[in-house]
């Protein structure tokens, strides 16, 4: 009885460790692939290593959009801080001046390097945090 | 009034199934009489047939632009063709959560009836199936009630579907994804009646698997789908983004596959009886998951529906309790739920187990991708996100290990351990195969990625050991199995389509004027943009390009275009796709620019109609079994 009863301890110590040693695999894998998003107002402030992908998300600045060729600036805004945007390629259809967007890219030289422009299927779509600010305003 | 009797119907229907509830609970305690079944059947039955005509009748409405009725005003239009006004039922919440209602009624009704009356399990599997449709009526019915009516007038104009969604493979997308979603209720039900019941010496496998193969059938085509239509709708050119929504239907996908797997080792030999349970509670556990992910708008996501937390919380109760219900029967039960036999290390059920592990670690990688950012938003009020690189990284190791696996598994034996000497054999001439192909890929391509040449690596294991073993049985004239052979083949096209694609693809963005030519590379020399044409369509205005290309020696026309719509007013893309064997070439028009030019993006996807080939031989090979399954 003993004996079984150390053999069932043993085995339970190695899928314990087992388990463990393959979550925390995952959570350090979660942890280096995480994209954080940032407002204009956050991404300005904050200390964001070159590099590092993140995602912005704003309203597209009135009046902002120069397109040059295939490559596109515009600003994307807060209502408090503007964040200058370029990025090369098309946007998807429902990319307008006052719309909302978000973006995934990387942050260089107060510019963002846009690698990714996202659309929402639904036309009213505004990102959560900014209906926050609003509210605040 | 029409639409007063569909909404009076489920209403009555939803009556009817508390009543069996009510009432088999009441003479649970009382002596058993034969009658008392006959009478839940019947009633069951009825209550069913009063949600299907409830149904038809909003299908006869939605036809007839009843704008009255305030689902139909704001999602149907009497510009649209009927088919769209049909599918326009299921373009939003509460007419997809009623065709969702419609499917679990359908399979149950069905299910029920292939039970022979005197099954010892009828009942119970009834009384299941009957609370989680009354759960799912009830939800419908008082938070997302499709027959809520504009009061006193409704409105002259349906507010119209959107336009992204008038689409064939979006119209069938919902249908066969719930199809899916729901078809495991069956054998959620019945694996939690047979623990109910306590009778193990029953054989309950042999009830479920035609229902749970198929069931697997309509998820795949489902997920497969909606794919595809993203793909050659959104005009990015991808065809996965592991979005939230589409990580909540790969969930219960994967928990379908081990499951059929471990069905087949628990049918054929004994094992694994306890864990096959676990997963056919499991898919549908995941299943009710999804719709809470998708319908509460909890997370953010492309297709969420409208936020409304009072229907998440609903959503989440109800189907925490269902879950929570069967798995604590289950662990209950599990002491008693010894597997006569013990899985041998070698045999090909030792294989299939370590696939099935593997399968259910994936399910929670991806578990727990969907779940992080809601856990770091909720304690250190950070918003974040999980991309495609974490999924990309959790996956390429898995897929090798899980190739490698059914690659020995092809010819170990059931319940024998398989000797030394066939398994060198059986890895040494795929491996080697394998490792060459790697190599002349990489000479011609010039390209490494070390996740894409691990997925590339998987499904050329795969398929070369599959193909070595098709061959050799097929001289020796020794019996294969072909539907499994045939679907793992599929898996292997996959893995291959999927990694080369990712390695292959470009992309171009242009800018031209019309009438302007370039060249863009050795294999597409020639791009040239003729003109741009406006025309106009039923309910839409047209913007289309004349693009011709030349591409390896062939001579291609393009033609994409932007529409705008006229009822919302909305802006959609219609990208030009010409499909070659290897590649498709792919080609978006962008917008004018101040000096009367256009921009384009130009993308060549490599081996991308590959992927939803692979996926309809998967399903074919899946026929096959289901066939076979039925005829012996």
């Amino acid at each position: 009885m003993l004996q079984v009863r150390k053999n069932r301890l043993w085995k339970l110590a190695l899928i314990l460790l087992l388990s463990a040693g393959g979550v925390s695999l995952i959570l350090f894998s979660l942890n280096s692939k995480l994209d954080l998003f940032y407002t204009p107002s956050e991404m300005l402030q904050a200390d964001i290593k070159p590099g590092y992908r993140i995602k912005l998300g704003g309203m597209v600045k009135t009046g902002s959009i120069i397109r040059n060729g295939t490559k596109l600036n515009f600003l994307v805004t807060d209502f408090s801080k503007d964040v200058a945007v370029s990025f090369d390629g098309i946007p998807p259809d429902l990319f307008k001046e006052d719309s909302g967007v978000v973006i995934l890219g990387y942050f260089l030289n107060n510019i963002f390097e846009a690698e990714e422009i996202f659309a929402k299927h639904d036309e009213n779509y505004m990102p959560p945090e900014l209906n926050i600010a609003e509210v605040k305003i | 009034m029409i639409g007063e009797i569909a909404h009076f119907l489920s209403l009555s229907a939803a009556v009817l199934f508390g009543l069996i509830l009510i009432f088999n609970f009441f003479f649970y305690f009382g002596k058993a009489s034969p009658n008392q079944l006959v009478l839940s059947t019947r009633l069951f039955n009825q209550a069913c047939w009063l949600v299907f005509f409830s149904f038809g009748i909003y299908i006869y409405l939605a036809i007839n632009d009843d704008f009255s009725i305030a689902y139909i005003a704001s999602h149907s239009n009497t510009q649209l063709p009927v088919f769209y006004k049909i599918t326009s039922i299921w373009s939003a919440h509460e007419g997809s959560m009623f065709l969702w209602i419609v499917f679990l009624i359908a399979w149950s009704i069905l299910f029920i009836k292939s039970l022979d009356q005197n099954h010892p399990l009828k009942k119970l599997t009834l009384l299941m199936l009957s609370l989680i449709i009354l759960g799912f009526l009830l939800f419908l019915l008082l938070t997302s009630n499709p027959f809520e009516r504009i009061l006193p007038f409704g409105a002259l104009e349906g507010a119209d579907i959107n336009p992204v969604l008038q689409d064939p493979a979006l119209a069938i997308h919902p249908p066969m994804l719930y199809l899916g979603y729901v078809g495991f209720v069956i054998s959620f039900s019945f694996i939690t009646a047979y623990l109910v019941n306590g009778n193990f010496s029953l054989q309950w496998e042999q009830d479920i698997k035609s229902w749970s193969l198929l069931a697997w059938i309509f998820l795949t085509i489902g997920i497969a789908l909606g794919s595809w239509w993203a793909y050659y709708e959104l005009g990015w050119g991808g065809y996965w983004f592991w979005d939230p929504v589409e990580n909540v239907a790969l969930m219960p996908w994967l928990a379908a596959t081990a499951f059929m797997h471990s069905l087949f080792a628990s049918s054929k030999s004994n094992v694994l009886k306890a864990w096959t349970m676990f997963l056919g509670i499991l898919i549908f556990s995941l299943s009710l998951f999804g719709a809470f992910i998708v319908r509460s708008g909890i997370i953010d996501s492309v297709h969420s529906f409208a936020n409304d937390p009072q229907r998440g919380l609903y959503l989440l109760t109800f189907s925490g309790l269902i879950s929570l219900f069967a798995i604590g029967v289950f662990a209950y039960r599990l002491p008693a739920l010894n597997s006569s036999n013990l899985v041998v290390t070698g045999s090909k059920e030792s294989f299939l187990s370590m696939n099935n592990i593997l399968m259910i670690t994936s399910i929670f990688s991806i578990f727990l991708g969907v779940t992080y950012p809601l856990i770091i938003e909720s304690i250190y009020s950070e918003k974040v996100s999980i991309g495609p690189p974490y999924y990309n990284s959790i996956f390429a190791p898995l897929i090798l290990i899980a190739a490698i696996f059914i690659m020995i598994s092809i010819d170990a034996l059931w319940q024998r351990r398989m000797s030394f000497r066939t398994f060198i054999l059986s890895i040494l001439t795929p491996t080697i195969l394998s490792v060459l192909t790697i190599y002349i890929i990489w000479k011609i391509t010039n390209v490494f990625s070390v996740l894409a040449f691990i997925g590339i690596l998987s499904g050329l294991l795969i398929l070369f050991s599959y193909s070595i073993k098709i061959i050799t049985n097929f001289i020796d004239k020794k019996y294969i199995n072909k539907g499994s052979a045939i679907s793992h083949i599929g898996l292997g096209v996959l893995f291959l389509a999927i990694s080369l694609n990712s390695i292959l693809s470009y992309e171009k963005n242009l800018n031209l004027a019309p009438g302007q030519s370039i060249a863009i590379n050795d294999s597409l020399k020639d791009f040239s943009f003729k003109s741009i044409k406006v025309l106009e369509a039923s309910n839409h205005d047209v913007i289309s390009a004349e693009v011709s290309v030349i591409q390896d020696n062939r001579s291609l026309s393009l033609n994409p275009q932007k529409r705008k719509y006229t009822t919302r007013g909305q802006i959609t893309s219609e990208s030009a796709i010409k499909a070659s064997v290897l590649k498709d070439t792919y080609l978006t028009i962008g917008d004018q620019l101040d000096n009367g030019s256009w921009t384009f993006s130009l993308k060549i996807n490599y081996f991308i109609k590959w992927i939803w080939l692979s996926v309809a031989i998967m399903v074919f090979g899946m026929l096959l079994t289901i066939f076979k399954n039925k005829t012996s």
